[in-house]
């Protein structure tokens, strides 16, 4: 710990520097390494070594905000007078300080030591997913497994000292069977909680199942939704209007929605950055205010929105410790960082229904209204939780927000999708558009 | 070096300058910097691959320690990889009609406020204005000797304004990016209609989901041409099986009159006066009078796939290259406007575009419409609400009946594998029969 401080002695330097023309600062300083192999078909073709680092620094002067950032710590001085610089332009605002130091236990959540950044590590992960390939009949097309470590600090000018440690595994592949594709991915900051020979088979299971798909009618069908297929829903659509930002900015269908149900009953929806060996487990967030746990839906009642610092100053409202940072070096912004699906669990695929394992463009839905069409991946009839007959293609159309209100059961099991952790939900009567 | 048949070297630096003005409120205006770099080992067995962040260009032994640390994590890979042979050479970089650096921060931010305040309206809850002005400097070396250095400058702006009435929320957005320099004066008019955009979807209906002819705009339509048949025509997708077009040069799988280019030289957004690699740029003609004519290469898969044109490798600065498209378009036909509403009689038109997605391997995309407008008898008619258009693409091309004399070009970012680039597509309107039309209208 100190040895790091030494090595990172510029940083004070820097804060010092900044209060001599501004009121606060901050920096926000990431060092990483990787390593990757990428398959094309069955054979490693390419292999991959990055050194990244990020530097982003903050100043506020009488409720400005600047900022700046670079690639270059080196480079601290200029960066420094950019942000100063930047902060003259902005409006200024409400604000009460950047967060004081508090102490918090220095164990990192989504840190395996076990993981090292070496390339015979990958190809071992690389191979573990080839051979869960060879179950099924399929092609591989494209696969890859990284491995990153590194660590993240954060200072400011009033004291705060944090650092933490990170490391993560990442896995996926892509299997095709004649014009059929197949999809998996794991990805973990624990190499053991990744399971590579599963990943293997799921792709190549998916692109074989799929394969002489039967076409759909047009109608109303009762539909299961993977957490894959169901995230992709919700990344786009239903966590932004969560955003204290988007709430006040009336960029949310849910501004007026506190204390009201925005969804089933049954459903509760939260924030637990704080759940050990989960992908995006952290003791404080972006910009340095402790995290807690946040209920956005307790029992489908809607009980608060997710604030940073600057949108909770700005409206009256208290930091939800919600500010994530994307990338390297990149400003706070307002985020999650355990986002969690609960509910009663039920079995929901004993009585027939469409099982939709992926979508294709759901991005394109609309963040406003939450009116999405999307088409189908690797979409089966599934009884008594068993793959029936595959559909060839077809169309999902609806409603995100809307959805919610029909959800009629969650899976048992869950699954982290990036950092979200979500069961497979279960909702009925939705319009499917066949070919 | 012994071991090392081939390296490249490619070194960006430059700066980014963004400001982001939200409901009057100037949130973030000022300037980011980077250095990046990516150097490729090709050894007996495939590429070794390093991506530094602050490179600091070197020679001789540092130099020599950087290739041997690249060719030994290339000794991970299996596969013996030939890089075809393409010629070499970069294009001259137009020069700016005003050079964004000339402009003070404080007015780039006072223009781009004038844009975001003229998408206000009493209907409108938010609205929201972003400048973007992006400088790459690049240095490209390889061991062949190709050695080139060029500037390019990225700049534009989004405007968006959100309508609220009773609980419907809507959106209008516009954007103008350019390669062609400063755009930021005289812009108010986007503002302006990105509120009539929002203000006027509070009326639209939901579109009715189902098969019938449409009329795609050029915008949309460029979309269709990058989604549909721009991604199956890229090399690499082609050489992995990953995609339906692979096996099909010579294959007729469209109408005649539909030809697809990609070209990389011209000078739109998706601009590129040399590819990632140091191979020249050209015009590639993906779909020539509804055949496969050629595929999207970089030197690897021109030599495993062939069938096409080497040139399309792009990167984003410290990434390794990966095969692109950049400008792609439908060619301009000889219809004009009037014969395809005509000739499409009853449908819907479909304008603007909110994005798309392509399963390439199953030949499955995916694109939603900002807006559209139903024809009824030749006329657009009421205006309707989140339509999209889904279909399988060896299906679809046959159905493009007619092509408009119209084309026009616009600016995006598109995404694949982890690194988006700057891309534009265009087209002219086009004529789709039997388009699978999703929205969530019913009877």
């Amino acid at each position: 710990m100190t040895r790091w401080w030494v090595a990172v002695a510029w940083i004070d330097q820097l804060l010092s520097e900044a209060q001599k023309s501004v009121d606060e600062a901050e920096v926000f300083f990431v060092k990483g390494t990787s390593v990757s192999a990428d398959l094309k078909q069955r054979k490693v073709n390419l292999a991959t070594f990055s050194e990244d680092y990020g530097l982003g620094i903050r100043t506020i002067h009488k409720g400005r905000i600047g900022s700046s950032s670079t690639n270059n710590p080196g480079q601290w001085r200029e960066c420094l007078l950019a942000a100063v610089a930047s902060g003259k332009l902005a409006t200024p605002q409400e604000w009460k300080g950047l967060p004081d130091p508090v102490h918090l236990s220095r164990t990192p959540l989504s840190f395996d030591a076990s993981i090292s950044i070496e390339p015979q590590v990958v190809i071992e992960l690389i191979e573990k997913m080839l051979e869960g390939a060879e179950e099924h009949p399929a092609d591989v097309a494209a696969g890859s497994a990284s491995l990153s470590s590194g660590r993240v600090t954060l200072a400011n000018s009033n004291g705060v000292r944090y650092t933490n440690k990170y490391t993560g595994v990442s896995l996926s592949l892509e299997a095709i069977h004649g014009q059929s594709t197949g999809y998996e991915f794991d990805h973990s900051c624990f190499l053991d909680k990744v399971d590579p020979v599963s990943v293997g088979e799921k792709a190549t299971f998916f692109a074989m199942e799929s394969d002489n798909g039967k076409e759909i009618a047009t109608g109303e069908y009762d539909v299961l939704l993977s957490p894959l297929a169901y995230g992709e829903l919700l990344g786009n659509v239903f966590t932004p209007a969560l955003s204290g930002r988007n709430v006040h900015a009336g960029r949310s269908r849910f501004a007026q929605s506190l204390g009201e149900p925005v969804t089933d009953l049954q459903i509760t929806m939260y924030d637990d950055p704080l759940l050990k060996k989960a992908n995006g487990s952290v003791r404080w967030d972006a910009e340095g205010t402790p995290t807690r746990q946040v209920v956005f839906i307790r029992d489908g009642i809607l009980e608060t929105f997710a604030y940073d610092l600057k949108t909770a100053y700005r409206f009256g409202k208290t930091s939800t410790a919600s500010a994530i940072r994307g990338g390297f070096g990149g400003l706070p912004s307002i985020g999650h960082h355990n986002f969690i699906v609960d509910g009663k669990r039920a079995a929901v695929a004993d009585e027939r229904v469409i099982y939709v394992h992926n979508v294709v463009g759901a991005h394109t839905a609309n963040p406003m209204s939450g009116d999405f069409s999307v088409e189908l991946s690797n979409a089966f009839w599934m009884i008594g939780g068993e793959y029936e007959t595959p559909i060839r293609s077809a169309m999902l159309s609806g409603n995100v927000f809307d959805l919610h209100h029909t959800i009629s059961g969650l899976s048992k099991e869950s699954r982290a999708i990036g950092s979200m952790i979500l069961p497979s939900i279960r909702i009925n009567k939705q319009r499917i558009i066949g070919k | 070096m012994p071991g090392i048949h081939y390296y490249d070297l490619r070194h960006v630096t430059g700066q980014v300058t963004l400001i982001d003005i939200d409901n009057g409120v100037v949130e973030s205006a000022g300037t980011s910097f980077f250095n990046k770099a990516v150097i490729r080992v090709l050894s007996k067995t495939g590429w070794g691959v390093l991506q530094i962040d602050n490179y600091t260009p070197c020679t001789g032994k540092k130099f020599e320690a950087i290739l041997d640390a690249a060719c030994r994590l290339a000794k991970i890979t299996q596969e013996h990889v030939i890089l075809g042979k393409a010629p070499h050479g970069i294009l001259p970089v137009p020069p700016m009609k005003e050079d964004p650096r000339d402009v003070c921060i404080e007015e780039k931010s006072s223009l781009l406020s004038g844009i975001e305040q003229a998408a206000r309206h009493p209907l409108v809850v938010n609205t929201r204005a972003n400048f973007i002005e992006k400088i790459e400097n690049v240095h490209f070396v390889d061991s062949s000797e190709n050695e080139y250095f060029y500037e390019v400058c990225r700049s534009g702006f989004n405007v968006l304004a959100v309508a609220s009435r009773n609980g419907n929320v809507q959106m209008g957005y516009e954007r103008e990016h350019s390669i062609h320099g400063f755009n930021l004066r005289h812009k108010q008019s986007c503002g302006k209609k990105a509120a009539e955009i929002a203000t006027a979807l509070l009326d639209a209906g939901a579109a009715k989901a189902g098969k019938m002819r449409a009329v795609l705009d050029p915008e949309l339509a460029g979309v269709f041409a990058h989604e549909a048949v721009g991604h199956a025509s890229e090399g690499d997708l082609v050489n992995e099986g990953n995609s339906v077009l692979k096996g099909k040069t010579g294959q007729k799988i469209g109408n005649e009159n539909l030809t697809i280019i990609d070209d990389p030289g011209i000078h739109e957004f998706g601009f590129d006066p040399v590819d990632a690699e140091g191979v020249a740029v050209c015009r590639t003609e993906i779909i020539k009078k509804g055949v496969i004519n050629a595929f999207l290469h970089n030197r690897e898969t021109l030599s495993s796939v062939g069938n096409g044109i080497a040139g399309h490798a792009r990167a984003m600065p410290g990434e390794p290259p990966l095969v692109r498209m950049s400008n792609t378009f439908i060619e301009a036909g000889d219809s004009t406007e009037h014969e395809i509403f005509e000739e499409c009689r009853n449908g819907i038109f479909l304008k603007g575009s909110r994005g798309g997605q392509v399963d390439p391997g199953r030949g499955i995309f995916q694109f939603n419409a900002e807006y559209g407008y139903l024809i009824e008898n030749g006329e657009c008619t009421t205006m309707v609400r989140d339509v999209s258009l889904s279909g399988e693409i060896l299906v679809t091309l046959h159905k493009i009946i007619l092509c408009g004399n119209d084309r026009t070009m616009s600016p995006g970012y598109c995404g694949k594998g982890g690194q988006s680039v700057p891309v534009s597509d265009g087209a002219p309107h086009i004529l789709l029969y039997d388009a699978v039309v999703g929205g969530s209208g019913v009877d």
